[in-house]
């Protein structure tokens, strides 16, 4: 079975969450074994949102799952990223997994968003989808699924 | 006993930070800016028992003669910060092993 790490930034964009359990659900339906990698914060919002654990079957810190990577551990890797911190741990487990991977970049700022896709343009050959989002995932839920859908392909 | 980076800043108060809660862009030209010495690391690398984290190639400062080194340091609700902090010299030696000579 072909293994997925979606990794998650700081939970402060309300549209993270909700974005977390559907790609889970996506990638579970296409025969992915998912992996979810958050902080402690970020990872109390999935449990709440997901109580019998029905979608995310695995959760790990994002630092214990950072300290114990290595290449070839994921098929695929897919960042959630909103802040600049974000792009650098995106960034870092690209080089070290060095597999298929999509970013899935969303800020309220216009001029945060396109340097957020720049820096990971410039540092990786990731597959990147951004949308001007906060609240409402369905912009980033769109270009998902066709990234993921072209990925399939 | 192996040195880690993430024990020391929570056990320790003998180091500097020289910018927080700052993008990782800032942070690597406050370090190539403020630095004796600069090399360059891949994302990833292991640098006192933590891996460094960042868009490369990774800026590391050293000093020798204070016996420092400058780094970047993540979190992921904090941003990026620099940090310069005292180490052994031959932990100096195995960090400027890890250049990538750009």
């Amino acid at each position: 079975m072909k293994k997925a790490l979606i990794l998650l930034g700081c939970p402060e964009a309300p549209s993270q969450t909700p974005m977390a359990v559907y790609s889970v659900y996506r990638l579970t339906s296409l025969g992915y074994d998912v992996t979810v990698a958050s902080t402690p914060s970020a990872m109390k919002l999935l449990e709440i949102s997901d109580p019998e654990e029905y979608y995310i079957k695995n959760k790990i810190d994002i630092e214990s799952c950072l300290e114990n990577l290595e290449e070839g551990s994921y098929d695929l890797l897919i960042g959630f990223v909103h802040k600049d911190a974000a792009v650098s741990y995106f960034v870092t487990f690209y080089h070290i997994l060095n597999t298929t991977s999509l970013a899935v970049v969303f800020e309220k700022d216009h001029d945060l968003l396109a340097s957020f896709v720049e820096s990971i343009s410039e540092s990786t050959d990731a597959n990147i989808v951004s949308a001007r989002a906060y609240h409402n995932p369905t912009p980033l839920r769109v270009k998902f699924d066709r990234a993921i859908k072209k990925l399939g392909d | 006993m192996s040195f880690c980076l993430e024990t020391y800043l929570q056990e320790s108060e003998n180091y500097e930070i020289l910018l927080s809660r700052a993008g990782f862009k800032e942070c690597k030209q406050v370090i190539e800016d403020n630095s004796k010495e600069v090399i360059h690391v891949k994302a990833g690398e292991k640098i006192l028992g933590v891996r460094i984290i960042g868009v490369p190639p990774i800026a590391i400062g050293i000093n020798e003669e204070k016996g420092t080194i400058t780094l970047p340091y993540t979190k992921p609700c904090y941003g990026t910060s620099v940090v310069e902090l005292p180490i052994a010299e031959e932990e100096i030696n195995n960090i400027k092993a890890l250049d990538i000579k750009e």
